[in-house]
């Protein structure tokens, strides 16, 4: 019957793209275990012949990972804290609260996500130069502390807090930190993750602003390391397959855990825009 | 949406900042004063709390993103070098410099180059893969949006490097692939195309991601409407799912246009810029202004210059797909 086969070309054709897709990936944790000659060689096969750990043992023993690795966590970790939460206080009070101006300082939050990052990046690099912050993690976190993307989507998700609960809480004599803390914030779990999902990629991602900031090797984030051993080890492929995978792997393993929330989020942020 | 009322605890209230409500001795909430009807939302409270977090946002905006604007504006009108403590007044001439500048137009047209074809290739296969993912003879559909979103969730240094390895003229996987004997990276006729193909994979599950939810929220009665009729699957397409998308693709499209002007990674990692300037983007030129000739002057004149261009192409872009017809929508 013709619906059956455009059922099957349709399936296969999408597996075929999906195996496309996700091929890089699979490449690249295979080859991380291959020996280097294996990776050079002109007979090229998916699978390792000899499986080793060397390649990770040799990017551990010369730069470290496991210290990037945890850096990048730490600073990813401490800023998605930051900055979800002012941006759920920031969305909470342009949802709910009314005031004069309200409209217009929104619109400017609004407006700040669409200038380019080479517009502001100089000032700010001689602004925290200048405050003598480079080469400490404050030079990170503070331009991350409060999104205005953030604050932007936590004030669209208000709309799933009704204001009737709010004002219930008001007459029984909750203050508002406590209306904050206690029913809006559990009311707005699904926002909440989706925004912290968002947030922590981009920390762990962020490339430029640590390469600039961070001076001591020691102290840098992974995704900047990665272009310091790229530059330092230029032909080791395999130390590069290895830390690419490092750097990749745990987020891939997250995103399959959570992958309903990632969606949705990705979803919700773009909805009502 | 509905979702869940009150289910999981969200995070547990910071330490310290619960308050224990101050417990007002039971008296009766103010009975809303006569002659003002906005009992709401005066509540008590509000207030102190609305004044720290407009006050922090106006700060944050006025320090991190309006002062380092001016001073970008006033830099590009000067000679400025950090290195030997260069800050002097010249007027246009970084403006005239860059204009005379061949890479900057190199560089330029690259940009345009490399955005409508990122675009495109965003746009095209996202809704390609989001109807066929859609359409009620897929199974597995959770499998193949996990899939095709992959990409976009992974950070896009280590990404870049892959393809780097993915495009090695020795070993790398796209010339076993394909069977070919192409120095991709190297070479000037491909090495944009290159890039251009590895931020396609990268993005093109955004908008599957997009284009599904729109589709998922069309009224079902238009597309029982478009069967009825007999439309051809085509013709479904072209007529009610396309047009009804419409605010899906400008979205995407605009945050396209936004985030491609300023690509800067891709190129950092693959090209360096190179061959020669084949794949000098914009931002990369901003770059290699700043941060390796220290030109902090040049580079801001050449930032501007890309804030310009980007504010331009969204307002065309926007007013061309909303019309004069629709006006406000809120």
């Amino acid at each position: 019957m013709r619906l059956r086969i455009t059922a099957i070309c349709l399936n296969v054709g999408l597996l075929v793209i999906a195996a496309v897709t996700i091929f890089p990936f699979v490449w690249m944790l295979l080859s991380s275990f291959k020996h280097a000659d294996e990776i050079a060689a002109v007979d090229q096969h998916l699978l390792p012949r000899v499986w080793t750990l060397a390649n990770y043992r040799s990017i551990q023993e010369h730069f470290d990972v496991v210290r990037l690795f945890g850096n990048s966590l730490l600073l990813a970790v401490v800023i998605t804290a930051i900055a979800v939460y002012t941006s759920l206080l920031g969305g909470y009070v342009f949802g709910k609260y009314r005031f004069r101006g309200r409209g217009l300082l929104f619109s400017v939050v609004l407006a700040t996500t669409m200038i380019p990052w080479a517009v502001v990046l100089i000032p700010r690099y001689t602004m925290f130069t200048d405050a003598g912050l480079q080469d400490s993690y404050a030079s990170i976190i503070i331009p991350a502390a409060i999104s205005s993307f953030g604050i932007f989507m936590m004030r669209q998700s208000m709309d799933n807090v009704p204001d009737e609960i709010l004002e219930a809480a008001r007459i029984d004599g909750a203050s508002e930190l406590y209306i904050f803390h206690r029913i809006v914030a559990p009311l707005s779990v699904n926002a909440i993750s989706a925004l912290a999902i968002f947030q922590f990629l981009w920390v762990w991602e962020d490339y430029l602003w640590p390469y600039l900031m961070i001076t001591t090797p020691s102290k840098q984030v992974l995704a900047v390391g990665l272009t310091t051993f790229s530059g330092q080890y230029s032909t080791d492929y395999g130390g590069l397959f290895a830390a690419t995978t490092v750097s990749i792997i745990p987020v891939v393993i997250v995103y399959v855990i959570f992958q309903r929330r990632f969606v949705a989020g990705a979803a919700s942020a773009a909805v009502k825009g | 949406m509905a979702g869940r009322p009150a289910a999981p605890r969200a995070a547990p209230s910071g330490p310290g900042l619960m308050t224990t409500t101050e417990t007002t001795p039971a008296v009766a909430p103010p009975v809303a004063a006569p002659g003002r009807r906005r009992s709401t939302s005066t509540a008590r409270g509000e207030r102190p709390l609305r004044l720290v977090v407009v006050t922090t946002i106006i700060v944050a905006i006025l320090t991190l993103v309006a002062w380092p604007i001016v001073a970008a504006l006033l830099g590009s009108l000067h000679d400025w070098n950090p290195l030997n403590d260069t800050y002097r007044w010249v007027g246009l001439a970084n403006y005239r410099r860059l204009f005379a500048d061949p890479v900057f137009w190199t560089s330029s047209v690259n940009t345009v180059v490399f955005m409508t074809g990122a675009i495109i290739g965003r746009v095209v296969l996202g809704m390609a893969l989001a109807y066929a993912v859609y359409s009620r003879l897929t199974r597995t559909k959770t499998l193949f949006r996990t899939l095709f979103y992959l990409p976009t969730v992974t950070p896009l240094v280590a990404v870049a490097y892959v393809w780097r390895l993915m495009y090695n003229p020795q070993f790398g996987a796209v010339n076993s692939f394909l069977g070919l004997d192409v120095n991709w990276l190297y070479d000037s006729r491909f090495a944009l195309p290159a890039v251009m193909v590895m931020t396609i994979w990268k993005d093109f599950g955004f908008a599957v991601i997009l284009y599904l939810a729109g589709l998922y929220a069309l009224p079902a009665d238009v597309l029982e409407a478009a069967d009825v009729d007999g439309a051809g699957a085509w013709a479904r397409f072209r007529q009610v799912i396309w047009p009804m998308l419409r605010p899906t693709t400008l979205f995407v499209v605009v945050t396209s246009i936004i985030g491609y002007l300023q690509a800067f990674v891709q190129v950092f990692v693959l090209t360096a810029g190179g061959p020669g300037d084949a794949t000098s983007l914009i931002s990369y030129l901003i770059y290699q202004q700043a941060f390796e000739n220290y030109n902090f002057g040049y580079a801001s004149a050449a930032a501007f210059v890309l804030f310009i261009g980007t504010a331009v192409l969204t307002m065309l872009w926007y007013r061309a797909q909303t019309g004069p017809l629709r006006g406000k929508a809120h």
